[in-house]
């Protein structure tokens, strides 16, 4: 155990972050009444969240394969926008990127 | 009349939630593994935090060692919504359910949990609750044993390949967000994206704080740009 790094505390650390915010609406109630421009912001944070969750990683993670992870998700957004699913475009993008990879 | 709503059509409405998170939990049994973490850790990560989005960050920058604010408050931030999903989901939640069961209930808010809990158009039952998020959790707790497991058997192109996952999950999202919202969802996803990329790979600031700062920058610019919210709730 004693070269084994201490991965428990960020874990646990995370997991406070994220109970916090689940646990806050079932106990207060000032979320119905924020600033317009600030609850207009803060609403609009999952969308602004997804850019910086794709990218540069996407990219920086298949190294010179560069192009492997950004044709796996334009297969899997095309499927997406033309039909409501999760699970195909998922699948979809392992075996383009799989694919591009290989080649 | 419509009857109450029940553990078991939660349990069934759950159903394609386990079917999608068990692939992506592999993903993150697999970054996990990478990582160096043991399996139980990995077991525990998923049995504590229950948040695709969350985990992968937070393991991202334990990777990266960043110190436990950063990992912290970009955890925060990026679970924020679920605030959000849970002021709605609240509301609708039938009364007078009290102390550790509500607890219980708020550590299942997800995105896809939310999404299909709040098409009801009457009062949502604990036990209905209960019944959607067990699923759900279940799938993503297995799918990380799973992953982690796999992962000693299987090629490594593939493994790399599985890792696109996560990232196939968010471009999907952007993509039916747009179908249903328009343009300027690509417009403040593309202005978040590009600003991360600059902070990351140009000013090489920590992946956190580059995390934080351009969702924020991103979604203020969006609410100065959009007149009505309606269109984005």
């Amino acid at each position: 155990m004693t070269d084994h790094p201490p991965f428990m505390i960020p874990i646990l650390i995370s997991a406070v972050a994220t109970f916090l915010v689940r646990a806050l609406p079932y106990y207060a109630t000032f979320l119905d009444r924020l600033p317009p421009f600030l609850s207009k912001s803060l609403r609009l944070l999952p969308i602004a969240a997804l850019g910086p969750l794709i990218f540069p990683g996407v990219i920086l993670n298949y190294e010179k394969s560069w192009y492997a992870g950004l044709l796996g998700i334009a297969a899997a957004a095309l499927f997406a926008y033309k039909r409501q699913s999760m699970i195909i475009p998922i699948l979809l993008s392992i075996g383009v990127t799989y694919l591009a990879l290989l080649l | 009349m419509q009857s109450e709503l029940t553990f078991k059509q939660g349990y069934k409405e759950g159903f394609p939630i386990f079917v999608g998170y068990f692939p992506t939990a592999m993903a993150f049994g697999l970054v996990c593994r990478d990582l160096g973490l043991r399996i139980w850790e990995a077991v525990l990560f998923s049995l504590t935090n229950f948040a695709g989005s969350g985990q992968f960050l937070a393991a991202n920058l334990i990777g990266k060692g960043a110190i436990l604010a950063e990992i912290f408050i970009s955890v925060l931030l990026v679970n924020l919504r679920y605030s959000f999903m849970g002021a709605e989901m609240s509301r609708k939640l039938t009364k007078g359910i009290g102390g550790w069961q509500r607890v219980l209930l708020a550590h299942g808010t997800t995105d896809e949990v939310f999404s299909v809990a709040v098409w009801h158009n009457q009062p949502i039952t604990k036990y209905y609750l209960a019944g959607l998020e067990c699923t759900a959790y279940a799938g993503w707790v297995s799918g990380t044993a799973a992953g982690f497991l796999v992962g000693m058997i299987l090629p490594s192109a593939l493994q790399l390949a599985v890792g696109v996952t996560l990232y196939a999950m968010f471009s999907s999202l952007l993509a039916q967000e747009f179908r249903q919202k328009g343009f300027k969802v690509l417009l403040i996803a593309a202005i978040s994206a590009i600003l991360n990329s600059v902070l990351i790979m140009l000013l090489h600031l920590g992946v956190g704080w580059a995390f934080v700062i351009s969702m924020l920058a991103a979604s203020f610019i969006g609410a100065a740009i959009t007149d009505d919210i309606q269109e984005y709730v």
